[in-house]
């Protein structure tokens, strides 16, 4: 089973495939135009399908950033924290 | 599907020149809809790309006004309640009192005759499709959610007076009740996602609904015939055994979903279905069993009937030559896998369904996947009569390798009819375009936009042939676009249904635009395909045709090759052809 991080770095490369794979775990709404609201909701999106759990939407506004987002996820994560 | 296939599937999407542009006119924030929708589109036309732009939030109206400018447009209207009047979804907040109700009739009528006002002419020059309001009203009424209050009853009411004239102006309507077998009403709505982020659709129903729309704008390409077995899948009962008396398709004998099978058989087959029997069994048994008074699929409904002990695959294989299609237009329908893995084993491509005598899950199952399979949006004039011209091409078909005889096609009595208004010719022509494989030019298929913009092209030269002898009326069997330049004629498409094949008809075309057009030469833009083959060796026979390179007849060449013709023609000309036809050829001629 691959890490928490690694799956979450998929997450982005489908949303954001114009991101490198290095970039990704450096990436935020302040330096990746494409993160507008719409790929919020298209990332939240992903990652519930790729995690099997529903994210809240009120989280959202915190969800700012690739380390914001796998943080979330760990805690929503039922595995046992394998993430970084 | 899920988002993440989805973004996939558009993210693999290959990059061209002629995109396939679709429109998106829904008053909420599109995103999952219009993800799934361009990745549904995306899966039908996998060789184009599909861009799917939405339009502002929650101006539907000024969406499809906006669209209204395009030349072509493919338009997909995704109307809810809130469209009709906001207080009717949840994101508008607002007193109830009594003069409320009464005030929102009014608005949603206005709205509706306001919207089938804006659609009925942009219906003319593109493809619209729409779905009517999917999602519940909020709960305004003062019936409790059990009762259907008169107020609700009259604004539904509205919605279907609104679906049958949208129809009838030729915009497509999603027909909610499939819609509901996908997509529950009780799991469409999520009201979190529509507050916080004005989505109102839950993904599971915007997948269906996208996927619903996606089918509607892109139609699967309907199967053209059904080869059926007889026992235990016509009827009940082995016919051999029991003899014709013995074989039931009734409620009584508990053999009613036989009878279902054969109502949709026949009612196929009045649709211009082509419907075959392959079955093991001795003939004149099923010629009585046929004869029974009680018979839903009569025989006359029935072309070829391949009943004897041999192979089935060889059965498939002479209805298929009589019918002379390719075989992923068929299907066949047997109860017995081992036939069906016989069949499809010889017949690669052919869809095989097993009749499952005594599950009737899995037989509502069978009769709705091939009323799907089927299905077309219009019935044309073509479809009643393809049985009989079938027989007759069967009369008429010169066996393979033998030369057709001069005395009996000069007996044919053939009457060939030209029309060049596309206008006039209705959905049939690209009908025609969209589904020929053998004798087409290109294998080029278009959209109804993409069409429609090609005929209303100042230069197009359109023909639709419609052909007649005493052995039938084949109605419209063939279709030519192309487009004049001075003393040539560039052909875009050309096609003609093998139906018509071994007539002549190909050559009464070309005849006919070299004399109509005043054109010295024609080109064709001739593209080699999988399926092409018997109009490429037609093409050899004319010019030395290098595929993948335009093909040159000349008038003089024409006249050398061109067999001696019989046909009577009779001409209908649009006013436009005139002013098309004055080239300094014309003038000499």
């Amino acid at each position: 089973m691959p890490k928490t991080k690694d799956r979450l770095v998929k997450c982005f490369e489908i949303v954001f495939p114009q991101l490198e794979r290095a970039e990704i775990p450096e990436a935020s709404q302040a330096n990746v135009t494409a993160w507008d609201s719409i790929a919020a909701i298209t990332l939240v999106n992903v990652i519930e399908d790729e995690f099997g759990f529903t994210m809240d939407l009120e989280a959202l506004p915190e969800l700012y950033s690739f380390e914001r987002i796998l943080a979330y996820v760990n805690t929503l994560n039922l595995a046992p924290s394998e993430n970084n | 599907m899920n988002i993440t296939q989805a973004l996939e599937i558009i993210r693999n999407s290959p990059k061209g020149p002629r995109p396939f542009d679709v429109t998106l006119a829904c008053g909420f924030t599109p995103l999952h809809l219009q993800t799934f929708l361009a990745a549904y589109l995306q899966r039908a036309l996998p060789e184009r790309e599909v861009k799917v732009t939405p339009g502002l939030f929650g101006s539907l109206v000024d969406t499809v006004k906006e669209c209204s400018r395009n030349e072509s447009p493919n338009l997909v209207i995704a109307l809810e309640w809130a469209d009709l009047d906001l207080r009717l979804g949840y994101r508008a907040f607002h007193v109830w009192d009594s003069g409320t109700v009464p005030e929102l009739i009014a608005t949603s009528e206005k709205s509706l005759e306001n919207l089938l006002r804006i659609l009925e002419p942009l219906a003319t020059k593109g493809r619209i499709v729409l779905s009517t309001p999917t999602l519940p009203i909020a709960p305004i009424f003062h019936t409790n959610s059990w009762y259907l209050s008169e107020s609700e009853a009259v604004l539904q009411a509205e919605v279907r007076e609104f679906e049958r004239k949208a129809i009838q102006a030729g915009i497509s309507v999603v027909n909610e009740m499939k819609l509901a077998t996908l997509s529950p009403s009780a799991t469409r709505y999520d009201l979190k996602s529509d507050l916080l982020l004005g989505i109102p659709y839950s993904l599971t129903h915007a997948d269906a609904l996208a996927q619903a729309l996606a089918q509607l704008m892109h139609p699967c390409t309907p199967k053209k015939g059904i080869i059926t077995d007889l026992d235990d899948t016509l009827w009940a009962g082995l016919v051999g055994e029991v003899g014709a008396e013995g074989v039931h398709w009734d409620l009584e004998h508990h053999a009613g979903l036989h009878g279902h099978y054969q109502m949709l058989l026949a009612s196929l087959s009045y649709a211009g279905v082509l419907v075959g029997v392959a079955s093991k069994n001795d003939p004149e048994i099923v010629e009585k069993a046929f004869k029974r008074n009680d018979i839903l699929l009569r025989s006359e409904r029935i072309f070829p009937m391949e009943v004897h002990w041999h192979a089935k695959s060889g059965s498939v294989s002479r209805i298929l030559k009589a019918w002379n299609i390719s075989v992923d237009a068929v299907v066949f329908v047997d109860d017995n896998p081992a036939e069906l893995a016989e069949v499809a084993a010889v017949h690669s491509g052919i869809e095989c369904i097993q009749f499952p005598t005594r599950d009737y899950a899995a037989g509502l199952q069978v009769l709705l996947r091939l009323r799907d399979l089927y299905g077309k949006e219009r019935l044309r004039a073509e479809d009643a009569v393809r049985l009989k011209s079938i027989r007759a091409s069967g009369e008429f078909r010169a066996e393979e390798g033998e030369e057709i005889s001069e005395e009996f096609l000069k007996q044919a009595n053939a009457v060939v009819e030209f029309d060049d208004r596309p206008s006039e010719a209705g959905a049939r022509p690209l009908e025609l375009v969209n589904k020929t494989n053998q004798f087409n030019l290109n294998g080029i298929r278009y959209t109804e936009s993409e069409w429609r913009a090609e005929a209303s092209r100042p230069d197009c030269c359109f023909l639709v042939v419609d052909y007649r002898d005493r052995f039938g009326i084949l109605g419209k069997i063939s279709v030519l676009l192309g487009f004049l330049d001075a003393e040539c004629l560039r052909v875009r498409t050309w096609v003609m249904s093998c139906r018509a094949f071994g007539r002549r008809i190909e050559y009464q075309c070309l005849q006919t635009l070299f004399e109509r057009y005043a054109i010295r030469a024609i080109e064709f833009e001739l593209i080699a395909t999988e399926k092409n083959g018997p109009l490429r060796k037609f093409m050899t026979s004319l010019i030395d045709a290098r595929i993948g390179q335009t093909a040159v007849l000349t008038r003089e060449r024409f006249a050398q090759v061109c067999p001696p013709l019989y046909h009577t023609t009779t001409e209908t000309r649009s006013s436009s052809l005139d002013a098309k036809n004055k080239g300094p050829l014309s003038e000499v001629l």
